[in-house]
């Protein structure tokens, strides 16, 4: 028997999305007993502590919550779910409000003293609220200082690997953890689950988040069967350093430095950003960006370390220096100047729009299971703006905790997991530490990687996706046989074949989900469909795993419930 | 920059399994490393785990210096992991050992459960004022934000509680970290909490001896001694009259939080603790200078001297591994000689019938240290330091191992050629 903690809400995760959600349930109904499970230590993991750039949020007189919602829905290419995308800008105003009335947080002031809004891409009102260029360190600490406060329990260092169900198959009972530390498993059941590990495309060469995002979330949900959807639709950032053999490799230079007049080049210093959208030229949408800079190099006109170059020092050092010492500061230590001179830079894998299918009150179709954050899909379509990432973990986190508290109102008892399940996973996460022969996890995930990187990547193509469904399963029957060390106490190699199965159950849907998507829209480029084809109609793709581990899939219309695409593109014209 | 890229690198890593237990030892790795300065000791961990030993455990999640999980002591000063690029540092063998004070979990992993503590008690959570429903105009260049601005970067990572001599000595002393956030919410003119602030952080920050170690080795260039320097400024200012106000407060402003399920200070706990504070405040800063007092550098080479330690059979017959002999001599010292009376280490080593005597001076600031037979380290009291069997620095300030003596044996008597 495995030991057992019973909680009213459990929520996994700590980053901005569980932490709101745990804040908000507690100020609901203080008398919720709370549970955060957190692979880090508390309040360290996560994409939110690494936001830069900031929040979208309207708060000027000027500007709208229309503007902002059509921007998001220009940015998705009409297949966000209009609903959630209502959801983010309306109750974006009140979450910054909150955040700082309430958490203490302090973002940067214009002279006056009212809230300063910078520019960024893709936006029709200078709308980003933020802390220097670091923003996500405020966020986040500000936050769990308040969970500290709030007295809500956090388990750190303790990693969820599945969600269980009851006998009956009927509902999310709580999930299987382990404790980093030990390597001990347990149960922990609760009357209603969060799933909010965030999501963080790590399973590429080159990646933005940091190293220890596993896609946990989205691969534990695919395994418990709920429904996905825009799995095709990864993010690539622009602008990734570029620091060969080292884990640094993929980390951000922000988007606010191309908002604030930051030039790209080719190795034959052209500005190409001119050729490939005149009119917003650097500050397009990171789809477009990353695109055009993925071409470029292709082309043959990249620099010695496969990448282009973004020059600031235009703009003036001392601006630089103060407007982005974050940034100036991450360049200096490995020897660049972003400051005075051009650094290169490359499309980095960053941000996944998919995932769970949930409404805006972040309910699945399982009973007492819900998802935010990046976990969660639908708001952002086929493209996020910048600066709607950390919005939506905050918003969502938010609606989750108020949802939750008002779920657990009605439904506070616990149902018990199946003992079969449990035993049955327990079994196959322990394997590898008995086996003595198999491959090593670190080169399965180097190879899965460069597979990602180059056949499900920047731009893609029917056939090499179709291989690389293939590849994939070929790679999951390899490391289901491999090898990992049998001592438990902080077993990294363990937790990284632990990843690597949770990269390769991404991966089945990312791919799955890339080559049925024929045209090319938002973050998804097809180079045997370079057209974005609206004539066919507006649709995503749904969903959820089947029988053989393969997703089953299927297509829906959009519901362009608010608002239509101004002008159709590829448009019969009869 | 130079031309040198790169080349062979030696690394000495802590190594400690729980599964093993005892004191721990470090394993020498060698490195080649194409590029100095594209490589952070990260990187360094990460090759080594997959080149040449799977099993050795650290931490890490952000790798760009926003999370502060991968704090470690590199070359005997406190930094994250992520932010030190080989080529700064200027050793052929780097050395990597885990933060002082906290207890190891594995290898380079601590435990930061006492860190986090000292966080909580120190208050660090906002608490508003008043209502408000719109974001509080504040203009950026009021004396408020200048002096918070400069420190509400801070990522918890530790290192400067690590680096303070204090913080573990003291046990209700809040530590750098702890303070530097009080002091953010101290200057805040939203927060509502202020003089309960005040007293739990006057009651602390007197125990901070400006040694600036927080200061230069936070990884985000932030000083908690100028915030702690903050705090007594202020406590001029405003402590008059602090002790009546709190009590004289009949409502709660805090949230009545519930019954809290991690230790989260109580607003009763809190006042109790700012009345001892606000009368033990001039004590405790007596107290200091006299524990500084007690510094004894030798600033001039005296000659030397064989003394006696006694027989060495019955020193080799004293319980436990080490024996605490007191030597007895007149040492000749300028114009005048003085007796001393000095306690000297001896580790006994039966199984190989050897002996190493070590001089009970702290190699920090001159604190005789002790043998702690439980934990079987010596142990500085002064500002927590302590050594393993060998003499070999374990945590805390100290910068070298304990000094050893020379020793011989002459008709039967142990004798150490004193200093």
């Amino acid at each position: 028997m495995l030991p057992k903690i019973k909680v009213d809400m459990l929520t996994l995760g700590m980053g901005a999305a569980a932490q709101l959600a745990a804040l908000n349930a507690h100020d609901a109904n203080p008398d919720l007993d709370i549970l955060i499970v957190t692979k880090a230590l508390r309040g360290k993991g996560g994409c939110s502590r690494m936001v830069q750039g900031g929040f979208n949020v309207v708060l000027d007189q000027k500007d709208s919550h229309q503007k902002h919602f059509m921007d998001t829905l220009k940015g998705g290419q009409f297949i966000n779910n209009q609903d959630m995308a209502k959801t983010l800008v309306e109750q974006a105003t009140n979450t910054i409000k909150e955040m700082e009335t309430k958490y203490g947080c302090f973002f940067d002031r214009k002279p006056d003293g009212t809230v300063h809004q910078k520019a960024f891409a893709g936006q029709s009102f200078d709308r980003t609220v933020h802390k220097g260029d670091l923003t996500g360190i405020e966020i986040i600490s500000r936050t769990t200082e308040q969970i500290m406060k709030r007295g809500i329990r956090v388990l750190e260092e303790h990693r969820a690997l599945d969600l269980l169900y009851d006998r009956e198959r009927s509902q999310i009972t709580g999930a299987l953890v382990m404790n980093i530390r030990t390597g001990e498993l347990m149960v922990v059941e609760a009357a209603a689950t969060l799933v909010a590990t965030g999501g963080g495309p790590t399973c590429y060469r080159l990646c933005a988040p940091g190293p220890e995002k596993s896609l946990d979330g989205l691969a534990m949900l695919y395994r418990a069967g709920v429904e996905m959807m825009d799995m095709e639709m990864i993010q690539f950032h622009p602008t990734g350093l570029i620091v060969p053999g080292s884990v640094v490799a993929g980390a951000l230079l922000e988007e606010g430095l191309r908002g604030a007049g930051a030039y790209l080049y080719n190795s034959e210093g052209e500005r190409y950003m001119l050729r490939y959208d005149p009119e917003k030229k650097e500050r397009a949408t990171r789809d477009v960006v990353s695109r055009a800079s993925y071409l470029e190099v292709m082309a043959g006109r990249g620099f010695p370390g496969g990448g282009v170059q973004i020059d600031a020092a235009h703009l003036g050092a001392e601006f630089v220096e103060k407007n982005f010492p974050g940034m100036t500061e991450r360049t200096r230590l490995f020897g660049f100047d972003l400051a005075n001179e051009p650094v290169e830079v490359s499309p980095t894998a960053h941000f996944l729009m998919g995932g769970a299918v949930i409404n805006s009150d972040t309910e699945t179709k399982v009973h007492r299971l819900f998802v935010a954050g990046e976990d969660a899909g639908g708001v952002h379509g086929a493209n996020r703006l910048g600066g709607n990432g950390i919005a939506d973990s905050c918003v969502f986190g938010r609606q989750a905790g108020k949802a939750m508290a008002r779920f657990l109102e009605r439904e506070r008892t616990i149902a018990e997991s199946d003992p079969q399940m449990v035993e049955h996973l327990c079994a196959h996460y322990r394997a590898p530490l008995s086996r003595t022969s198999g491959p090593v996890p670190a080169d399965l995930r180097d190879r899965l990687r460069e597979l990602n990187w180059v056949k499900v990547g920047i731009v893609r193509q029917g056939d090499s996706l179709a291989e690389a469904s293939e590849e994939v399963e070929e790679l999951m029957a390899e490391v289901l046989g491999a090898q990992v060390p049998s001592n438990t106490n902080y077993n990294m190699i363990w937790g990284e074949w632990l990843s690597l199965v949770n990269m390769l159950d991404f991966t089945r849907m990312s791919s799955k989900s890339a080559a049925l998507r024929e045209e090319t829209r938002g973050a998804h480029a097809r180079h045997d469909f370079p057209e974005q084809n609206d004539a066919t109609g507006l649709y995503n793709i749904f969903l959820r795993r089947g029988q053989d581990g393969r997703p089953i899939t299927e297509k829906r219309p959009v519901d362009l419930k608010y608002a239509a695409p101004p002008s159709k593109k590829n448009q019969p014209t009869a | 920059m130079t031309d040198v890229k790169g080349g062979q690198k030696t690394f000495k890593v802590f190594r400690y399994d729980p599964a093993k237990g005892g004191q721990g030892h470090f394993d020498t790795f060698v490195l080649d490393i194409e590029d100095y300065y594209a490589t952070t000791i990260l990187d360094v961990l990460f090759r080594i785990q997959r080149e040449q030993d799977q099993s050795l455990a650290f931490r890490y999640a952000c790798r760009v210096a926003m999370c502060g999980s991968c704090g470690m002591v590199i070359n005997g000063k406190e930094g994250l992991a992520c932010k030190n690029v080989v080529g700064d540092l200027r050793t052929d063998v780097i050395t990597l050992r885990p933060l002082n004070h906290f207890p190891v979990v594995k290898d380079l992993t601590v435990d930061m459960e006492p860190f986090f503590k000292k966080y909580e008690d120190s208050m660090p959570y906002f608490e508003p004022a008043q209502e408000l429903q719109e974001p509080a105009v504040v203009r950026p260049d009021t004396w408020e934000r200048k002096a918070i601005d400069m420190a509400t970067d801070c990522i918890a990572c530790g290192c400067c509680v690590s680096s303070c001599t204090m913080a573990f000595w003291h046990k209700d002393y809040l530590g750098p970290a702890g303070l530097n956030r009080s002091m953010t919410l101290l200057a805040d003119s939203r927060d509502g909490l202020h003089d309960e602030r005040l007293a739990a952080a006057m009651e602390s920050c007197y125990n901070c001896r400006l040694e600036f170690n927080c200061t230069e080795v936070c990884p985000k260039n932030i000083s908690p001694t100028r915030a702690i320097k903050y705090i007594h400024r202020m406590a001029v200012r405003q402590g008059p009259g602090l002790a009546d106000r709190l009590t004289s407060t009949p409502e709660p402003k805090a949230l009545p939080a519930p019954e809290p399920l991690t230790p989260a200070m109580s607003r009763r706990r809190f006042l109790s603790r700012s009345a001892i504070g606000l009368g033990a405040v001039a004590g405790v800063a007596i107290g200091g200078m006299v524990t500084v007092s007690a510094i004894s550098a030798a600033f001039k080479e005296p000659e030397r001297k064989w003394v006696s330690l006694g027989p060495l059979e019955k020193i080799m017959d004293s319980p436990g591994e080490v024996a605490t002999i007191y030597a007895n001599y007149q040492l000749a010292d300028g114009f005048y000689k003085r007796d001393e009376h000095k306690p000297v280490l001896v580790s006994l080593n039966r199984e190989k019938n050897r002996i190493i005597a070590f001089n009970s001076r702290c190699t920090h600031l001159g604190c005789t240290v002790h043998w702690d037979e439980k934990k079987k380290l010596f142990m500085c009291a002064c500002h927590g330091g302590t050594f393993f069997p060998d003499g070999v620095v374990k945590s805390g300030p100290p910068p070298r191992p304990l000094e050893r003596y020379k020793t011989q044996v002459k008709n039967g008597n142990l004798l150490v050629l004193e200093a």
